[in-house]
C-alpha cells in the first residue's frame, strides 16, 4: 500500500527543493561569471577603411585608438608613404614633409636607404592619415587598434556605433589585439 | 498630482526624446560629418587629356587572375591553378591545368611557355607538355618575374634580391644583385615583394628597382648600362615604395608603366621622358592594384585588371 505524503511535507519538500536549485543555480551563475572569458573591443585592420571617425567618436580624448606598426611587413624605405605628405618637397623630418599632423611618427636612420618608422603613441590621435597613406603606398605595416590600457571598454563603443565597415567587434579579452603580419597578440610596440 | 511636478515631467520626458532623437539622426551616415583627416591625393589623379593617347577597346573577363603574357596574336594567361590559351576576341585555345601556385609567365616567338612557380621553373611546350624543369632556385626565392631572350632566361627574384640567369634547359647560368660599384645606384632597393623585369625589342635586359622609382638596364653579366625614373606623385614620375610596378617595352622601345596608390599606365620615351598616358587613376574606380602590362605589334596595350578580374585592351586614339 502506497505511503500517502500530507500537505505539510508536501510544501516542506517543495520547499527544500526550490532551494537546493535556487543555490545551485546561484552558485552555476557565479561560476560562470568568474571563469568564463571578458570581452574587449577591437578593430579588425583588414576592415577599418580609415574614415578617421576612431579620433573623433572615441568617448576618450585623445583617442583610446592609436597607429600600430606591424615592422615584420614594413620595407624601411626611405620613401614611406605613411610618413611622408603626398607631393613633399623633400624626403627628410621636416614638419612640412610629414604626413601626420601631430608628428607621432618617429623616422630613424638604419642604413643607405633604409628608415626604421615607429609610432609615439601619446602622441597619435588615431586619424589614420599614415594608414591610409601606408595602405595605398605601402605594404600597409601601419594600422589601428584600440589600446587596451586606455580604452574604458564601454558598454557601446561610441567608434563601434558609427565605424561605415563594421570593423569594431568585441574579442575575448585573453586576445584582445588583431595585429597585422604574425605578430602575438599585445605584442605592440 | 502636483500640476508643477506634471509640467517637469512632461518637460524631462520631451528633453530625453529630443536627444535619442538627435543621436539617432546625427550619427546616420548621410549626415556624418566630413573626415577631418582626409588623406587625400586627388590633385595628383587628374590627367590634362591632352596626354591621353589611348582608348579603351575591349573587355575580356577572366578567372582568378595571376600573370598574362601576349604572343604571336595570343594571350597566355595563368588563371588560378591553370593556363589559358585565348585570341585576343577572348575565344578559348587551349586550357591546361599547372602545379598548384603558377606566379608568373613567359612565351617565346617559339611558343615555349616558362612557367615560375615561387622558387622553380617549368618549360612548356605550347602543347602545355613539361620540357624542362629547374631546381629550386634557393630556399628562400620568391619569383616575380621573368623574361627570356634568344638562349637565356632572366628570373626576378624578390626573396632574394637578385636575377638569375638561366640557359634553355632551366640551368642556372649566373645570378646578380645590380650592384654597381657607383655610391648613388647600389643593387635593388625591394621595400614589398614585387621585382620586375622584360626584355625590350632591342634585346635589352631592363630591371625595375622601386626603391629608387627606376628602371635600369643591365648587360646580361650583371653590368648596369643606364637607367631612368624620378620620385613624384606628379604624373611625370613615380611615387610610393613599389612604382613602377610593371613595365613592357614598345617595339620601338618605348617604355610602358603601371603604378599602385595612384594607379595609372603612361608611356615613357626611351629616354624616360614622360610621352602620354594610356589610362589615368579614373578608369581604375575602387582599384588598389597595379595593372598588368602586354603589348602587341600594333602598339595596343593590354592591361590586367587584377581588381575587375580582366583583360582590357587599349588601342592608340
Amino acid at each position: 500500500m502506497s505511503k500517502r505524503i500530507d500537505r505539510r511535507n508536501f510544501i516542506r519538500g517543495c520547499a527544500r527543493y526550490s532551494l537546493g536549485f535556487g543555490l545551485a543555480g546561484l552558485v552555476g551563475f557565479t561560476l560562470k561569471d568568474t571563469t568564463s572569458d571578458e570581452w574587449v573591443w577591437q578593430i579588425d585592420p583588414f576592415k577599418c577603411t580609415s574614415c578617421g571617425r576612431c579620433a573623433t567618436h572615441c568617448v576618450l580624448n585623445p583617442s583610446a585608438v592609436k597607429c600600430v606598426h606591424a615592422y615584420s611587413l614594413c620595407g624601411y624605405c626611405d620613401l614611406c608613404g605613411g610618413y611622408l605628405k603626398p607631393g613633399h618637397i623633400s624626403r627628410d623630418t621636416a614638419a612640412e614633409n610629414q604626413l601626420c599632423p601631430t608628428a607621432a611618427i618617429e623616422r630613424k636612420f638604419i642604413e643607405e636607404p633604409y628608415y626604421e618608422y615607429k609610432i609615439i603613441e601619446d602622441l597619435c590621435i588615431g586619424c589614420a592619415k599614415c594608414v591610409e597613406g601606408c595602405s595605398a603606398f605601402g605594404n600597409g605595416s601601419l594600422h589601428l587598434q584600440i589600446r587596451h590600457n586606455l580604452c574604458v571598454n564601454c558598454n557601446e563603443c561610441a567608434i563601434a556605433r558609427v565605424c561605415p565597415s563594421d570593423a569594431i567587434s568585441r574579442v575575448p579579452a585573453s586576445l584582445p589585439y588583431k595585429i597585422k603580419g604574425g605578430f602575438e597578440p599585445g605584442s605592440v610596440s | 498630482m502636483n500640476k508643477k511636478i506634471q509640467i517637469l515631467l512632461i518637460i524631462t520626458i520631451l528633453v530625453i526624446a529630443g536627444v535619442v532623437l538627435y543621436d539617432s539622426l546625427s550619427t546616420r551616415i548621410h549626415k556624418r560629418p566630413d573626415n577631418p583627416y582626409q588623406y587625400s591625393v586627388d590633385e595628383f589623379k587628374s590627367v590634362d587629356e591632352s596626354l591621353i593617347s589611348h582608348k579603351e577597346l575591349r573587355r575580356i573577363d577572366v578567372e582568378n587572375p595571376v600573370a598574362f603574357t601576349y604572343q604571336n596574336g595570343k594571350l597566355f594567361l595563368l588563371s588560378g591553378n591553370q593556363l589559358q590559351v585565348i585570341t585576343a576576341e577572348g575565344r578559348e585555345l587551349l586550357v591546361k591545368p599547372l602545379e598548384p601556385n603558377p606566379r608568373n609567365i613567359n612565351v617565346d616567338n617559339h611558343e615555349r611557355i616558362t612557367i615560375a612557380y615561387e622558387n622553380y621553373l617549368v618549360a612548356l611546350d605550347s602543347g602545355g607538355n613539361e620540357l624542362h624543369r629547374s631546381e629550386i632556385l634557393d630556399e628562400n626565392s620568391l619569383i616575380t618575374s621573368i623574361a627570356g631572350s634568344d638562349n637565356n632566361l632572366f628570373v626576378a627574384d624578390a626573396g632574394r634580391k637578385q636575377i638569375w640567369v638561366l640557359d634553355e634547359q632551366l640551368m642556372v647560368q649566373d645570378s646578380f644583385r645590380g650592384e654597381s660599384g657607383v655610391s648613388e645606384v647600389h643593387g635593388f632597393i625591394l621595400p614589398s615583394m614585387h621585382f620586375h623585369l622584360a626584355i625590350n625589342a632591342e634585346k635589352e635586359l631592363w630591371v625595375t628597382n622601386p626603391g629608387m622609382h627606376m628602371l635600369q638596364n643591365y648587360s646580361f653579366n650583371g653590368r648596369l648600362r643606364g637607367h631612368w625614373g624620378q620620385t613624384s606623385f606628379g604624373i611625370e614620375g613615380f611615387s610610393g615604395c613599389c612604382n613602377p610596378y610593371f613595365f613592357a617595352s614598345l617595339p620601338d622601345g618605348r617604355f610602358v608603366t603601371s603604378e599602385k596608390g595612384i594607379i595609372r599606365v603612361k608611356i615613357h620615351k626611351e629616354s624616360g621622358e614622360l610621352e602620354s598616358v594610356v589610362a589615368p587613376d579614373e578608369l581604375f574606380p575602387g582599384g588598389e592594384k597595379a595593372p598588368a602590362i602586354a603589348v602587341d605589334e600594333e602598339d595596343n596595350i593590354w592591361l590586367l585588371d587584377f581588381d575587375k578580374k580582366m583583360l582590357r585592351l587599349f588601342r592608340p586614339i
